[in-house]
């Protein structure tokens, strides 16, 4: 295929890499700790890792799992973790010991949880204890046999750990009570991982490293599968991306998106050990003061976010005074899993001195597909050109590419692409159209240059946050509710998450409220597929076959608010 | 009370074998179409039909579907015998547009049926129906994302149109 935006590309940056320089995530990350031992891999609340700590704590977690848990090669291991100098541990130790890592959001409610850990089929999971009491609820239907726990101040010195531990538990109350037998703490498992030899799977790059979940349109989950080979061509890719502006063992990036999300885990946590950088975690950043004191105390030169971050940190107290501590020092801000507002760039780069570039991927590739130009002098957009090694179509509905310039379905192919879904043959099959091409669901076109751009999106899905929240989940929950008649989700726009749900209720029991409701979602769904607002209506719109015209909804709730 | 065209029902012997009834839907399937909805239907097609989460059927809904005038809302049947019993596996219907001349039309298959031929059957019957009403085009909502559901409507000379304001759905429409 003709790759007209090669001539996009800056100076430097090779039009294809090779998507095995490394076996496994595990050589890649053991080569950089050889050669950055060291220096600081990690940063949390002001305790440093360095790679050389990072390598023995994993190796030592590893040997736990392989020698004391008793766990094969293959089988799954759920990490439920905020950004936290543990997850790093966690997922090292776990890949290192030959096992698949299934990342798990923290704030996922009991049935939320019990669904992903059964389908994976996970048999251990390493859980904060602050939701020890979900997982409790949650381990019923699943076949998890170990759990390890952890205090967020574990992996702090003594004192530190002492303060940070006793405030979490006994003055703020943040960990309600939980009890499951055969749990054990992280530092005894690292303990005891330290007395036994970490036997080094062979692994080879077809290997899954990552069982990655997104929402299906049926609201079931299902896990993205991820090879060693998908995941080290996609920290490759960025890498040669970013060589125009990142330096080997000269940067710290700001790590405020979980972890846990695939893009994070490749943008920040995996390039940045690849370039001997620092993670500077931020592991709560709602809490805007905290996140703040942070960057004020941390000279930081790369950052990502989504567009309600870098809105939420503008409007912040005390921003001005992080950019004028850190003037000088930031040379990349990257923006991605949602459309960025051209307002929030424009203040971004006044008040930084450095756009917000755009970057697009989605799940099932690893995450990154496309970029703008690191070295970029202002916010373009668009999503960028296709990274080194990627190809990107568009296509209509039969999966025959469009003449260019024309807009259709956003098609991808490189080694950074899924080979389909966990135990899910049919949707594996449905994800491709024929040569191979990624089905994105996303529409789009490209320019001239080779820049693609956003049209629309494609399947019926609500975009919180660059968290994706599927409308029948929600329905079938809300459904479920015996006051309920009928009901329809639907995302509405919202300054601040870019999109929230909305929901529109058709009542059974006269007397139901919006508080019921609201009560009902909070037990069994994670804060962004919560509805932000609630309406009682006497009928939902339908054509005359019965089928719900959400476009309508959508149009009316736009049209009130004006 | 509409009478019932009896006489639009006939058999069919499937390429594999199997022998299926085509009739139009009566008030009396009420049970057969609850029971094919519930069971026959995977939650993926429930959602693929009505575009939205159908847990169980509502009594409002079965009524709706069942109890037809074969004028104005045509249904369409494809059923199997077992002794005594019947299952329905399939049906297809249209409801006329206020404008008295087009009609929008859905049709589901059950989860085990898909492949067997019955869509093919049911959606004859039910264009034959409308061009005898003196209806001049079928339409239908289908999810851009239903590759099966557009290829199937091609092949039966359906044009598929897209709304630029609507990037989720494809509008599809037959000349009769």
């Amino acid at each position: 295929m003709h790759k007209i935006w090669l001539n996009s590309y800056p100076a430097g940056v090779p039009a294809d890499i090779d998507p095995r320089a490394y076996a496994s995530l595990c050589e890649m990350f053991e080569r950089s700790c050889e050669r950055f031992r060291a220096r600081t891999a990690f940063t949390n609340m002001g305790v440093a890792l360095s790679f050389g700590e990072l390598e023995r704590l994993s190796r030592d977690f590893g040997a736990y799992l392989q020698t004391v848990a008793g766990l094969r090669p293959g089988e799954r291991v759920a990490i439920m973790l905020p950004n936290l100098l543990q997850y790093p541990v966690a997922m090292f130790g776990a890949l290192r010991a030959g096992l698949v890592v299934v990342n798990v959001n923290p704030l996922y409610t009991a049935p939320e949880l019990e669904q992903q850990l059964a389908d994976s089929g996970a048999t251990a999971i390493v859980v904060l204890e602050n939701f020890a009491h979900t997982l409790e609820r949650a381990l019923a239907g699943t076949r998890v046999r170990r759990v390890i726990t952890t205090q967020p101040g574990d992996l702090f010195p003594p004192v530190k750990r002492w303060l940070v531990n006793f405030a979490v538990k006994h003055v703020k109350r943040l960990v309600p009570r939980w009890r499951i037998n055969g749990a054990v703490g992280l530092r005894a498992a690292l303990a005891r991982g330290a007395r036994h030899e970490l036997d080094r799977s062979k692994l080879v790059p077809d290997d899954i490293a990552l069982l990655q979940y997104t929402g299906g349109t049926t609201g079931t989950p299902r896990g993205v599968i991820l090879s060693h080979a998908n995941m080290v061509a996609n920290v490759e890719q960025t890498l040669a991306w970013s060589r125009t502006t990142l330096r080997e063992g000269e940067e710290t990036v700001v790590t405020a998106l979980p972890l846990y999300h695939v893009f994070a885990l490749t943008a920040n946590l995996l390039l940045f050990i690849r370039l001997g950088g620092n993670n500077l975690l931020i592991t709560n950043p709602r809490d805007l003061p905290a996140m703040i004191a942070e960057l004020r105390r941390n000279r930081f030169t790369a950052m990502t976010g989504v567009n309600t971050l870098y809105r939420a940190l503008l409007d912040a107290d005390g921003f001005a005074q992080v950019c004028a501590a850190n003037r000088g020092a930031l040379k990349l801000a990257v923006a991605g899993g949602m459309a960025v507002q051209r307002s929030v760039s424009e203040r971004w780069q006044q008040a930084t001195g450095v756009p917000l570039v755009e970057g697009y991927g989605l799940t099932e590739a690893s995450p990154n597909v496309c970029a703008n130009p690191f070295d970029a002098k202002a916010f373009s957009g668009k999503l960028g050109v296709p990274l080194p090694s990627t190809e990107v179509v568009i296509l209509d509905e039969h999966g025959d590419e469009v003449p260019p310039g024309e807009t259709g379905e956003i098609g991808v192919r490189g080694p950074q692409v899924t080979r389909g879904y966990w135990n899910r043959p049919e949707d594996s099959a449905q994800a491709f159209a024929p040569g191979g091409w990624l089905r994105s669901g996303d529409i789009g076109r490209f320019d001239e240059r080779g820049y693609l751009e956003f049209v629309d999106r494609k399947k019926d899905v609500i975009v919180v946050s660059g968290f994706k929240a599927y409308p029948t989940e929600i329905e079938d929950l809300v459904m479920r509710h015996p006051g309920v008649g009928d009901a329809a989700a639907i995302g509405v726009p919202d300054a601040r998450s870019g999109e929230a749900v909305a929901l529109f209720v058709v009542k059974k029991d006269p007397a139901l409220t919006a508080e019921a409701l609201r009560e009902h979602c909070a037990n069994s769904l994670a804060g962004y597929k919560r509805p932000v607002r609630i309406e009682f209506r006497d009928a939902l719109p339908k054509n005359p076959l019965g089928k719900i015209l959400r476009r309508r909804l959508r149009d009316e709730v736009v049209g009130a608010d004006g | 009370m509409a009478e019932y065209p009896a006489h639009l029902a006939h058999e069919h012997r499937l390429f594999d074998g199997r022998t299926v009834t085509i009739r139009p839907i009566r008030p009396q399937d009420d049970l057969l179409e609850r029971d094919f909805i519930d069971s026959g239907l995977s939650g993926e097609n429930r959602y693929l039909r009505f575009q939205k989460w159908v847990a169980a059927p509502s009594d409002k809904l079965i009524h709706f579907l069942t109890d037809v005038d074969y004028e104005r809302h045509m249904a369409f049947v494809c059923t199997v015998r077992h002794g005594e019993g019947e299952e329905i596996v399939g049906e297809a219907r249209y409801v006329t547009n206020p404008d008295g001349k087009s009609c929008e039309f859905g049709i589901m298959i059950a989860d085990a049926w898909h492949k067997s031929g019955i869509a093919g059957l049911l959606m004859d019957d039910l264009i034959r129906a409308a061009r005898a009403r003196g209806l001049e085009s079928v339409e239908g909502i289908v999810l851009r994302n239903n590759a099966t559901m557009l290829k199937f409507v091609r092949a039966l000379g359906f044009e598929v149109h897209h709304v630029p304001e609507d990037p989720v759905n494809a509008r599809v429409v037959k000349k009769l």
